[in-house]
């Protein structure tokens, strides 16, 4: 009895600790060791095809990478296919949050269908995408006809790929960034506004200055996280181009995807992984830091 | 101030700007997926056709799609079941202790990019001859549930007053006896939010798939891949079968329309 | 107690029994002859009282499992499908092939044999063959009163009468590391080659004037978006009358004359030889597929019994009757077959046979990469309609990292 008792105290005594345990191990199995185990193998030049055993070649592989110009392209395609997208996103969804900032009939049903691109397969919604933009039977193409403009490869091409490719992921997660604004500025007091009508302020005045100060933080913190998304982007564009033509919509995701199990070239993969997963940590610490100044 | 007619019109017709590009697609693919591969090729695009079956009729009949369907559903539910297992507890003391570590620790793997833990898993699985094995896939798609798991129910907790888990305390309930009989039967609206969303992810993922399973466990989005890299691009049919795919997550979220919208925009606005 | 002690009988006696009943690993690639064998295996397993236990997967991804199996030393997998030209050589260097001492070659090609031997051995089976044809639309030819081209010339000609609005005048891929393929034989016929002794030499002169009429044609004639269509975008278009003339391999000929699938009736579907270029007409013929037994093997005996059988005469026709051009010499002399296979595939596979060049892409161990770097100096043709001024800089570029390839795994050089 007494035994029983003392057991349960230790387990009480201990909760912050027993009641997380199984979640951090499976979390430092599952995701610590394996990085661990990336970084390791960045260091070395192991290419499972090659029938060479495992050298450690410290930073070669990284030189290599460093060097190898579809390296290059790939980070900064990484880059401006996050820029494209998640700007328009951005002022966008502002928009539509504004819009819809108000009581009326029907907007449960309008923020139903603004959740649906947000739980749609991305490999499916590529696929549909990709019979839009089927240069010669799509919807796409038929609507640029129908306006006397020439037709457009889309993704078919080099120039347009990247725009093509960004257009879906804005089509796809614009709603997100409206959805979260929407919920930021019903939970905004009204005095301010109030005030500033008084004082006569114009729409666009109360806008800039009451609106936008206090929705910052919500607007932050949804475009980081989008940032890191859009960064991450894989399921669409390895479904509508697999990184083509060529290599014009290969980013840093695809490539190292491309790089591990395509040629089997492990070291050098775990290179571009490195290089991902710095990116990604580096912002995800500005998120913190961002979250805590604004706390303040 | 009453808004006049014209005016009321107006933002009827801005409402529809906003709903109909997003629907859209989804319209599109409908249609598409009861047309012919005649009605689809067609020139200029055809808005009436005669709807046929054929295309679902292909995608289940000679595709087995139902295989992956049922792929699909065993490894999202045991993937979401064995999360809350283990995520439950540890979003409890999260938001019991402060630990805000913790939280950061969990909210990393969400952040990371899922290709630096999937190149390791790839050489481990297959050394330990778990390549398309349930186990490798439910064990991967966890990575995906459970941060979603521990991350909206550390905030939902925190939410719960404390005064009710206390009394239970003051009655001789120990914490965890607290947490099991009182905590959890009041947590249902976090639960069933964070049950839904990562059901949904798990649903949707498709790289971690693509790697570590083959014939035996393909989930449906790789089906859905590979039947239109070499299905010779057969429209009709690879439009219901993403009809077939989307369909699950899209009822889920009609049911549960108030809780995705929780879950999908608190980590943001919450400060 | 006693359900307990039935129990045990029964777990034990299936374990009995599954240590006397014989079984294989076989992997086969989702291509009609491997459907044709997995339809098959059950009169295999009822002969031999051998369980076969199959998987079939694409090929891509069969390549990928296999890879990794082997290189994880984690295989169970006795008997399997492979591509000669994509992962033979890799795999032959890797020791994962088991050597094919006493099966009996006898029935096939020696240009088959070429790729199933290193050095004096035979390490796989020849399965299936596949050659580069000309597919064109009958009925469009007569109509703009023109002969089908026999080279380069005429062909560019009949691509721009034939070319509307509508219907694109040739097709052919434009997906860089898949065009590669279908480009070789333009590259051969302008008297150019991807690899020469080792060495990568595609900037050429001559591998240079192909790559830019193929870029030429495909930009002037070609469908809308084709630096993004591999054959699978490219026949249902050919299906949908949307395209005159296409050149590809020669399995897809059963399929765009399948009234299921296609809208335009078989009698206007013609099937042509490559035309011939400047340099004569050597289009490639290629085995497509073969089968190997795994180094790793545990069954080596059972594998072999299975792998005759699979490879058998008697399988290969009714390949053959199932319009699979297998690799088999005998079963094209067959008069039951030759009665029912088109007499246009027939025509270009003696052709082909005759005169045809083994390779259809760089043969080296890092294919899938060479291939992407041949793939982008391919779009900057297509791009540029042949034109660029940047194509021969570009063409180096990739030579030497292509001869990068050949030197990480030390090819480089040796033939």
């Amino acid at each position: 009895m007494s035994a029983g008792k003392q057991k349960g105290s230790f387990v009480e005594r201990h909760l912050h600790i027993l009641f997380p345990l199984p979640a951090v191990t499976f979390v430092v199995v599952m995701m610590l060791f394996p990085v661990l185990y990336t970084f390791f193998l960045s260091f070395t030049n192991w290419n499972l095809t090659s029938g060479m055993p495992l050298t450690v070649v410290f930073l070669r592989s990284y030189q290599r990478i460093i060097q190898e110009p579809r390296f290059v392209a790939a980070l900064g395609r990484t880059f401006s296919f996050t820029l494209m997208a998640v700007s328009v996103e951005t002022v966008l969804g502002m928009i539509i949050a504004l819009i819809l900032n108000r009581e009326f009939k029907g907007k449960g049903l309008a923020k139903l269908v603004m959740l649906l691109p947000l739980v749609s397969t991305p490999v499916a919604i590529g696929i549909v995408w990709n019979l839009f933009y089927d240069p010669t039977i799509g919807l796409a193409n038929f609507v640029l006809t129908r306006l006397g403009l020439p037709r457009i490869a889309w993704v078919g091409s080099a120039k347009t790929v990247l725009p093509s490719l960004a257009l879906v992921d804005i089509w796809q997660w614009t709603p997100m960034i409206a959805l979260i604004l929407l919920a930021g500025l019903a939970s905004l007091s009204t005095e301010p506004y109030e005030s500033a009508r008084v004082d006569g302020a114009s729409e666009w005045q109360i806008f800039w200055h009451v609106t936008l100060p206090m929705v910052m933080p919500t607007l932050l913190t949804a475009v980081i996280l989008r940032s890191i998304d859009a960064l991450k982007t894989f399921d669409i564009i390895y479904a509508m181009t697999g990184g083509g033509p060529g290599y014009s919509s290969e980013t840093l995701n695809i490539m190292a995807f491309k790089y591990s199990f395509e040629y089997f070239r492990m070291g050098q993969a775990s290179v571009i992984l490195v290089f991902l997963f710095i990116l990604v940590l580096l912002m995800s610490l500005v998120i913190m830091r961002l979250r805590k100044s604004l706390e303040l | 101030m009453r808004s006049s007619l014209a005016m009321r019109l107006l933002f009827a017709v801005v409402v529809l700007m906003i709903v109909l590009p997003i629907l859209f697609p989804f319209i599109w693919m409908l249609m598409s997926s009861f047309k012919t591969q005649v009605d689809i090729v067609a020139w200029p695009p055809r808005l009436f056709f005669s709807p046929t079956l054929q295309n679902y009729e292909r995608v289940f009949r000679e595709q087995n799609f139902l295989k992956y369907f049922i792929n699909s559903a065993i490894i999202g539910i045991s993937a979401v079941a064995l999360s809350l297992l283990m995520g439950l507890p540890a979003a409890f003391s999260i938001a019991r202790f402060g630990q805000k570590r913790l939280s950061v620790f969990i909210l990393v793997a969400r952040l990371m990019p899922g290709i630096s833990f999937l190149m390791p898993w790839y050489i481990i699985f297959s050394r330990l001859k778990l390549m398309d094995s349930y186990i490798a896939l439910v064990l991967s798609h966890m990575l995906i549930t459970l941060p979603i798991i521990v991350w909206i129910m550390a905030t939902y907790f925190e939410s719960v007053p404390l005064e009710i888990e206390e009394s239970a305390m003051v009655d001789g309930a120990t914490r965890q006896r607290a947490f099991l009989a009182v905590v959890l039967p009041v947590a249902g609206p976090g639960i069933v939010t964070s049950v839904t969303l990562s059901f949904i992810f798990s649903w949707n993922n498709f790289m971690f798939s693509q790697v570590l399973s083959m014939e035996r466990t393909r989930t449906l989005p790789i089906a859905i891949y590979n039947f239109v890299s070499y299905a010779e691009v057969d429209w009709g049919a690879v439009m219901a079968a993403a009809v077939a795919i989307m369909a699950p997550a899209i009822l889920l979220t009609m049911v549960f329309q108030k809780y995705v919208v929780k879950g999908l925009t608190m980590g943001a606005v919450k400060g | 107690m006693k359900s307990k002690f039935v129990l045990l009988i029964m777990v034990l006696s299936v374990l009995a029994v599954g240590a006397q009943q014989k079984e294989i690993r076989v992997l086969l690639a989702n291509h009609p002859y491997g459907d044709l064998l997995k339809a098959a295996i059950p009169e295999y397993e009822k002969a031999t009282g051998v369980k076969v236990n199959v998987e079939s997967l694409q090929e891509s991804q069969l390549t990928t499992k296999l890879t990794t199996e082997f290189a994880t030393r984690s295989s169970t997998v006795d008997v399997f499908m492979t591509r000669p030209l994509q992962e033979g050589k890799m795999f032959y260097k890797n020791g994962w092939y088991e050597p094919l001492t006493d099966y009996d070659f006898s029935d096939y090609p020696q240009n088959a044999l070429d790729v199933a031997k290193f050095g004096n051995k035979p390490y796989l089976v020849p399965l299936v063959t596949e050659w580069e044809v000309l597919y064109y639309r009958i009925d469009l030819f007569r109509k703009a009163g023109i002969e089908v081209p026999t080279n380069f010339t005429e062909l560019e000609n009949a691509a721009k009468k034939l070319n509307t609005a509508d219907i694109a005048g040739f097709a052919s891929r434009g997906r860089g590391a898949a065009a590669v393929t279908q480009m070789s034989s333009f590259v051969y016929n302008f008297g150019g080659k991807y690899l020469d002794k080792g060495k990568a030499v595609f900037d050429s002169k001559e591998a240079l004037d192909a790559i830019r009429y193929y870029g030429r044609m495909l930009n002037y004639y070609g469908p809308k978006g084709v630096t993004n269509m591999s054959w699978e975008n490219i026949m249902p278009l050919f299906q949908a009358g949307k395209v005159a003339m296409w050149t590809d391999a020669s399995v897809f000929y059963g399929q765009i004359v399948d009234p299921t699938k296609s809208q335009v009736p078989a009698e206007n579907v013609g099937i042509a030889n490559f035309p011939a270029g400047p340099k004569g007409n050597t289009p490639y013929i290629v085995v497509s597929w073969g089968m190997a037994v795994a180094k790793q093997s545990k069954n080596k005996a059972l594998a072999m019994d299975f792998i005759k059988w699979a490879t058998s005469r008697e399988l290969a026709k009714r390949g053959m009757l199932a319009n699979i051009t297998m690799a088999r010499s005998s079963v094209w002399k067959d008069p039951e077959v030759r009665a029912k296979v088109h007499p246009g595939l027939i025509a270009t596979q003696e052709f082909a046979a005759k005169f045809g060049y083994p390779y259809d892409r760089p043969y080296m161990s890092a294919v899938g990469e060479a291939r992407d770097l041949i793939g982008e100096v391919i779009i900057e043709s297509i791009n540029t309609a042949g034109t660029s001024a940047n194509l021969e800089k570009l063409a180096r570029e990739k030579v030497q990292a292509v001869n990068n390839l050949l030197e990480d795994t030390g090819e480089f050089g040796v033939f």
